[in-house]
């Protein structure tokens, strides 16, 4: 997946814009996102609607995956299955 | 409202450049963080003063082939790119961007909400949630009419400039009491709230999500408090989009048209003053907080630092704009030489972080 590239959830609002990838399927609410818009938004099963915050950035593990938030849902990121975390905010610049 | 004893508005704005010995900055910023580019239709400014803001450069061009560390090849990306179209993907990635000739989409100052009026007997106290130059300035300014002003810094994410540039933090954060609460910790944030009740003005310069996140409702507590003058310091605005945006001073400014300005006078591409919007909106918040502390009642004040550089420019070309225009020919013909010699001030005492947690941070 082309870093920039804009993904869309098929089963909530989620947006997210992808900053890295790597081999792997990128998901919301259990279902693959893609760059169109679905043609129905399903529900997200509930343990997998712990919901997408705004502005926060998602990565795996690995550090392979980074997606930002840039419209918020209720479902959950992961890639093949495997939950995203929040990574933290980025420190403030030493001046600007 | 004058400005304090001792200070002086070209002396404000140019403080940082004299204290660190800066130059007049040309297509990169006097501080370096931000430059200008050429893209295929127009420049565009970007700051990259944040540890991983170029690991967003592949997202930004769409390029995964991209070495985001090699300022070469972030040349050559963004001449191959229309100016419109990158400063929208920044923007989305949360990046300082802007480009020459935008127009700020908000007001200078926007009222959210307001509340009831308070009774003021004593010193007013100023509780500044803000980091950097713009926010702190403007809370030392108002510290300088005797207010007592407390800073508070998350332990988590303190205000870096107190490592990266001590010349300037030591000015405009001398004197404030400092509280470093964990901002994670459930107590924590409720003794914060418990200290922004008992304040007469809040300083933040938060993105609106990022208090709301936290659990931190300005419009209700603004609503709550009597009196409560609450100051939010953005960097073009808080209504629809715009309130995701960032904006520091150079890229701001950039924003507001000193850029545009400068060519229209010079012919030169560049910067007009060292990052004017941060110190710009620092006097310009200071002003109207003491102003509204005057009238009373409680308000929600949004900032835009773009629009506000946007308006100084407007008053300066309404007011002399001859004058005006020789000054940015002088400008655009100095770049690279010294900037402009302005008085420097003494350094005040400084706080360490969370030396008054015990004083300010009380539990209930």
């Amino acid at each position: 997946m082309k870093p920039g590239t804009k993904l869309k959830s098929a089963m909530c609002d989620t947006e997210v814009m992808v900053i890295r990838s790597g081999a792997g399927t990128i998901e919301c609410g259990g279902a693959a996102m893609g760059e169109a818009k679905p043609d129905a938004i399903g529900t997200p099963a509930p343990d997998l609607a712990a919901g997408t915050l705004m502005g926060k950035r998602y990565v795996d593990a690995a550090g392979t995956f980074e997606l930002l938030c840039v419209k918020p849902g209720k479902g959950s990121l992961s890639v093949d299955g495997v939950a995203l975390s929040i990574k933290d905010a980025k420190p403030l610049p030493a001046s600007d | 409202m004058g400005m304090p004893a001792g200070l002086s508005g070209a002396m404000l704005m140019g403080e940082r450049a004299a204290l660190n010995g800066f130059a007049v900055p040309g297509v990169v910023s006097a501080g370096g963080g931000c430059r200008l580019y050429t893209t295929r239709d127009g420049h565009v400014a970007l700051t990259l003063a944040r540890d991983d803001d170029r690991a967003m450069l592949p997202a930004l061009f769409q390029d995964g082939e991209l070495d985001p560390d090699d300022d070469a090849q972030i040349v050559t990306a963004f001449r191959a790119c229309s100016a419109d179209a990158l400063v929208v993907q920044g923007r989305m990635l949360g990046l300082a961007i802007a480009r020459m000739g935008e127009v700020p989409v908000s007001p200078p100052c926007q009222v959210t909400a307001d509340g009831a009026a308070k009774v003021r007997t004593g010193p007013l106290l100023v509780v500044d949630l803000s980091a950097l130059w713009a926010g702190p300035l403007a809370a030392h300014l108002i510290g300088l009419t005797g207010a007592q002003v407390v800073k508070v810094e998350s332990r988590n994410r303190p205000d870096r400039m107190r490592e990266g540039d001590p010349a300037l933090f030591a000015r405009i954060n001398q004197d404030k009491a400092n509280v470093a609460p964990d901002l994670r910790d459930r107590a924590d944030r409720e003794a914060l709230i418990a200290l922004i009740r008992r304040a007469d003005v809040v300083i933040e310069a938060a993105r609106p999500r990022a208090l709301w996140q936290l659990g931190i409702d300005a419009d209700a507590l603004v609503r709550a408090v009597p009196g409560l003058v609450w100051m939010t310091i953005t960097g073009h605005g808080a209504t629809g989009e715009a309130g995701d945006w960032i904006g520091f001073g150079d890229d701001a400014s950039v924003a507001g048209g000193v850029s545009d300005a400068l060519r229209t006078a010079s012919g030169r591409i560049g910067f007009g003053g060292d990052a004017c919007a941060d110190p710009l909106t620092g006097i310009h918040a200071a002003r109207l907080a003491l102003e509204r502390v005057r009238n009373g009642r409680a308000a929600r004040m949004i900032l835009s630092m773009s629009a506000i550089v946007a308006m100084a420019l407007d008053s300066e070309r309404r007011r002399n704009e001859k004058a005006l225009m020789t000054d940015l020919q002088a400008w655009g013909a100095a770049q690279g030489q010294a900037f402009p010699a302005t008085a420097v001030r003494p350094a005040g005492r400084v706080a360490a972080m969370g030396q008054n947690n015990a004083i300010w941070l009380a539990r209930c």
